[in-house]
C-alpha cells in the first residue's frame, strides 16, 4: 500500500517507536542493572543509565559464579546449554529429514501407521512423559550426563510433520529425473532433497534452539551434578536466594549473557531463511 | 543406437484398472515414434513403462534386444524429458546437465567436453552458470534436452515436452527437435496430445485409444486411410467430417459414389476433398472462418454439419447456399463399428 499523508506516517512511527519502546525497556532494565553494584538495586529510584560494575560483575559471574547460588560459572552453564541445545537441536533436525524421507519416499508395511504413531507423539511433550522418560533414562544410566539431557528432547513430530509436508509438494518428476540420472535414494536425499529443504532446517534450527536453550524442567530433573547445571536453571536458582542480600545485579547479567546465543542463531541464520524465502520462486 | 519391441506390454493398476492392454509394437533404430491420443489413452504410461518409472504388469519390453523389465532406469540407456522440464532447482545449468554423469563416475574432462558440445548444440553457453529459475521457458526446455543428450543414451522419451511453451516457441523447438533427431540418430520416442505436433515430427505415429492402440503407420498413411472413425477424428485439424450412414448428408453425398459397400455404418471425407461444382449435393453454408490461405466453411445438410476446406477461388458467404462435389474415391467407409471397410 503506498499512500503519502504525513500525518499517517508520523502516527505509525510513533505506534511502533512505542511497540519498540515497551519491548526493549525490560532488556534496557536487565541490561543496566548487570552493571551496577548490588545495593544500588536495592534503593528507589532504581538507576537507568549504565553504572561502573560491569567489568567486575561479569567476570565474576562467567569464572566464579555466585557463591550464593552454588558458585557455578557462568561459563560453564552456558557452555553446557549450549551442547544441550545444539544436540537437541541437530539431532531433531536429522531424525526428523530422515523419518519424513521414509514416510514419504519409501512403501513398507504399516507405513501410514507409523505416521499416525510419529504424529501422536505431538500430545505427548516432556512434561506429560516425564515419570516413565525419567525411569528410562535412569535404567539407562544417563542421569548427569548430555545424553541424558539431550536424547529424551531429540525427536520431533512436529519438525517430522513440516518435512514430510515440504517433500509433498516437491513434485514427482524431480524424484523421477533423478532415478533417470542413477541416483539411489542415499544420493537423492543428500544431492536433491536436502538442498532443496535448506530454507526449512533454517527455520527449524532458529525455533529449536531457542526450544532447547529454553529447556528448564528436564534439566532440573535429571542433574544433580553441578556442573552440569544449564543456564537457564542458573537464573532460576539466582532468583531463589532467598533472604540473603540482593544479588539482582548477578541475576539481570545472567539473564542478559542467556539472552545472548539464542539471538546471535536469530541474526545469523535469518539472513538464511530471508535469503531462501526470496529465492525459492519456482 | 538401440531399437525397442514391445510385446503384449499391459499395465494395471492394483485397484485392478487397466491403463493400457496388450500394447504389441515395434520402434527401430533411429526411429522417431510419436504416441499421441487424447489425455487419459495411456500413452504416458506406456513411455513411463519405457523408461522405467511404471512397473510393467503384463508382457515384456526389450531394448535394443534386452529385456528391460526389472532393469532400473538409470540402467536402461535411456534419456527423459518432462513436461514441466523436471530440472534441479538449487543447481546451475551445468550442474543439472552434468548430474547424471557424475553418478556414473564419468571422469570430468570428459563430462566438462560432452557439457560443452551439449551447450553450443543448443545454444545455451551463456546460461551454463544461471540457475534453472534464472532462465525462460524455452531455455529451460533445452536444459532438459541437453541433460538428456549429454548422456549420449540410444533412447530418447520425451513427454509432452512442448506443453507448457507459447505457440510461437513451440513451433520453434518442433523445429529444433526434428533437427536434433537428425543429427543425433538416435531413437526418439515422444508423446503428445498434439496432432499437429504428431504429424509434423513423426516417422511413425501410434495413435491409442483408452489403452488401446487404434492404428499405426505414417502420419500421411493415418491421415489418408484411417483405421477407424477415432483416427479420422483425431488427426487433421479441421478432422475428417464422419457422418452416420443413414443421415441425410451421407446419403446425398452417397449418391455420388455408386460403388459404396453394403452395412455402411459412417461415411467420412476429408474437409479439402469436398468442393464447390455445379452439380451435386445442396448445402447451407452456417459459418465462414477465412483464413487466408484458405477458409473454413461450415456447412449444414438438414440436420448434418460439416467443416469444408475452401480456396481462394470462391468467395463463401453466410446464410447462402452452395453445391458439393467430391470425387468417390476421396469417400472413406466405416463399419457400424466404427472400423474402417477397406475399399471395394
Amino acid at each position: 500500500m503506498v499512500e503519502n499523508r504525513p500525518l499517517a506516517t508520523v502516527t505509525t512511527h510513533v505506534v511502533l517507536i512505542l511497540g519498540i519502546v515497551f519491548l526493549c525497556f525490560p532488556v534496557w532494565v536487565a541490561l543496566v542493572a548487570s552493571t551496577h553494584p548490588g545495593e544500588a538495586l536495592a534503593r528507589s529510584p532504581i538507576p537507568l543509565w549504565f553504572g561502573t560494575q560491569a567489568v567486575e560483575n561479569y567476570t565474576q559471574l562467567l569464572t566464579a559464579g555466585v557463591p550464593a547460588a552454588g558458585g557455578v560459572p557462568l561459563a560453564t552453564m552456558m557452555f553446557n546449554s549450549l551442547i544441550m541445545a545444539l544436540g537437541i537441536t541437530l539431532g531433531k533436525i536429522a531424525i526428523s529429514l530422515l523419518s519424513a524421507f521414509a514416510i514419504v519416499y519409501f512403501r513398507f508395511p504399516l507405513r501410514m501407521l507409523f505416521f499416525w504413531l510419529i504424529f501422536i507423539t505431538l500430545m505427548l511433550p516432556v512434561e506429560v512423559r516425564i515419570l516413565p522418560t525419567y525411569d528410562v533414562i535412569a535404567s539407562l544410566g544417563m542421569l548427569n550426563s548430555y545424553f541424558g539431557l539431550i536424547i529424551p528432547l531429540i525427536a520431533s513430530a512436529t519438525a517430522t510433520f513440516l518435512f514430510r509436508q515440504f517433500f509433498l509438494t516437491i513434485p514427482d518428476e524431480l524424484v523421477e529425473a533423478a532415478r533417470m540420472d542413477r541416483a539411489g535414494p542415499i544420493r537423492f536425499f543428500w544431492d536433491i532433497l536436502l538442498p532443496l529443504s535448506r530454507t526449512n532446517i533454517a527455520a527449524l534450527f532458529i525455533i529449536l534452539f531457542i526450544y532447547g536453550w529454553n529447556q528448564y524442567l528436564w534439566p532440573l530433573l535429571i542433574t544433580t551434578d553441578q556442573d552440569l547445571y544449564t543456564i537457564v536453571m542458573g537464573i532460576q536458582r539466582m532468583v531463589n536466594v532467598g533472604e540473603g542480600i540482593p544479588i539482582w545485579h548477578y541475576t539481570m547479567g545472567t539473564a542478559i549473557l542467556a539472552m545472548i546465543p539464542p539471538v546471535l542463531v536469530v541474526l545469523a541464520m535469518q539472513r538464511l531463511f530471508v535469503k531462501g524465502l526470496v529465492e525459492s520462486e519456482k | 543406437m538401440a531399437d525397442l519391441k514391445l510385446n503384449g506390454v499391459g499395465k494395471t493398476y492394483a485397484g485392478g484398472v487397466s491403463a493400457v492392454a496388450d500394447a504389441t509394437f515395434e520402434i527401430a533404430d533411429a526411429e522417431f515414434i510419436v504416441l499421441v491420443g487424447p489425455s487419459g489413452c495411456g500413452k504416458s504410461t506406456i513411455l513411463r513403462m519405457i523408461a522405467g518409472l511404471e512397473e510393467i504388469t503384463e508382457g515384456d519390453l526389450q531394448i535394443g534386444g534386452r529385456v528391460v523389465n526389472a532393469v532400473e532406469p538409470g540402467d536402461r540407456d535411456i534419456a527423459m524429458v518432462f513436461q514441466n522440464y523436471a530440472l534441479y532447482p538449487h543447481m546451475t545449468v551445468r550442474g543439472n546437465m552434468s548430474y547424471g554423469l557424475r553418478n556414473q563416475g564419468m571422469p570430468k574432462a570428459e563430462i566438462d567436453t560432452r557439457i560443452a558440445e551439449a551447450a553450443r548444440f543448443l545454444q545455451l553457453e551463456p546460461y551454463l552458470d544461471r540457475k534453472p529459475r534464472a532462465l525462460s521457458g524455452g531455455q529451460r526446455q533445452r536444459v532438459a534436452m541437453g541433460r538428456a543428450i549429454v548422456r549420449e543414451p540410444s533412447v530418447f522419451l520425451f513427454d509432452e515436452p512442448l506443453s507448457n511453451l507459447d505457440a510461437k516457441l513451440r513451433t520453434q523447438l518442433r523445429a529444433e527437435l526434428k533437427d536434433l533427431h537428425k543429427r543425433l540418430g538416435a531413437t526418439f520416442v515422444y508423446v503428445t496430445h498434439d496432432q499437429i505436433e504428431a504429424m509434423s515430427l513423426a516417422d511413425r505415429i501410434v495413435i491409442m485409444s483408452s489403452g488401446k492402440i487404434e492404428q499405426i503407420g505414417t502420419p500421411m498413411d493415418l491421415y489418408t486411410n484411417p483405421a477407424s472413425t477415432f483416427v479420422a477424428e483425431f488427426i487433421g485439424a479441421p478432422p475428417m467430417n464422419v457422418l452416420q450412414a443413414s443421415g441425410q448428408a451421407a446419403r446425398e453425398l452417397l449418391s455420388l459414389a455408386p460403388d459404396a459397400p453394403a452395412d455402411l455404418g459412417f461415411v467420412g471425407v476429408r474437409p479439402e476433398f469436398l468442393k464447390v461444382g455445379d452439380t451435386g449435393v445442396k448445402a447451407h453454408v452456417t459459418l465462414v472462418e477465412p483464413l487466408g490461405a484458405e477458409t473454413l466453411v461450415h456447412l449444414a445438410l438438414g440436420p448434418d454439419k460439416m467443416i469444408m476446406r475452401g480456396g481462394q477461388d470462391h468467395v463463401f458467404e453466410a446464410g447462402s447456399e452452395i453445391t458439393l462435389t467430391l470425387a468417390p474415391s476421396d469417400l472413406r467407409f466405416f463399419d457400424p463399428s466404427g472400423r474402417r471397410i477397406s475399399a471395394a
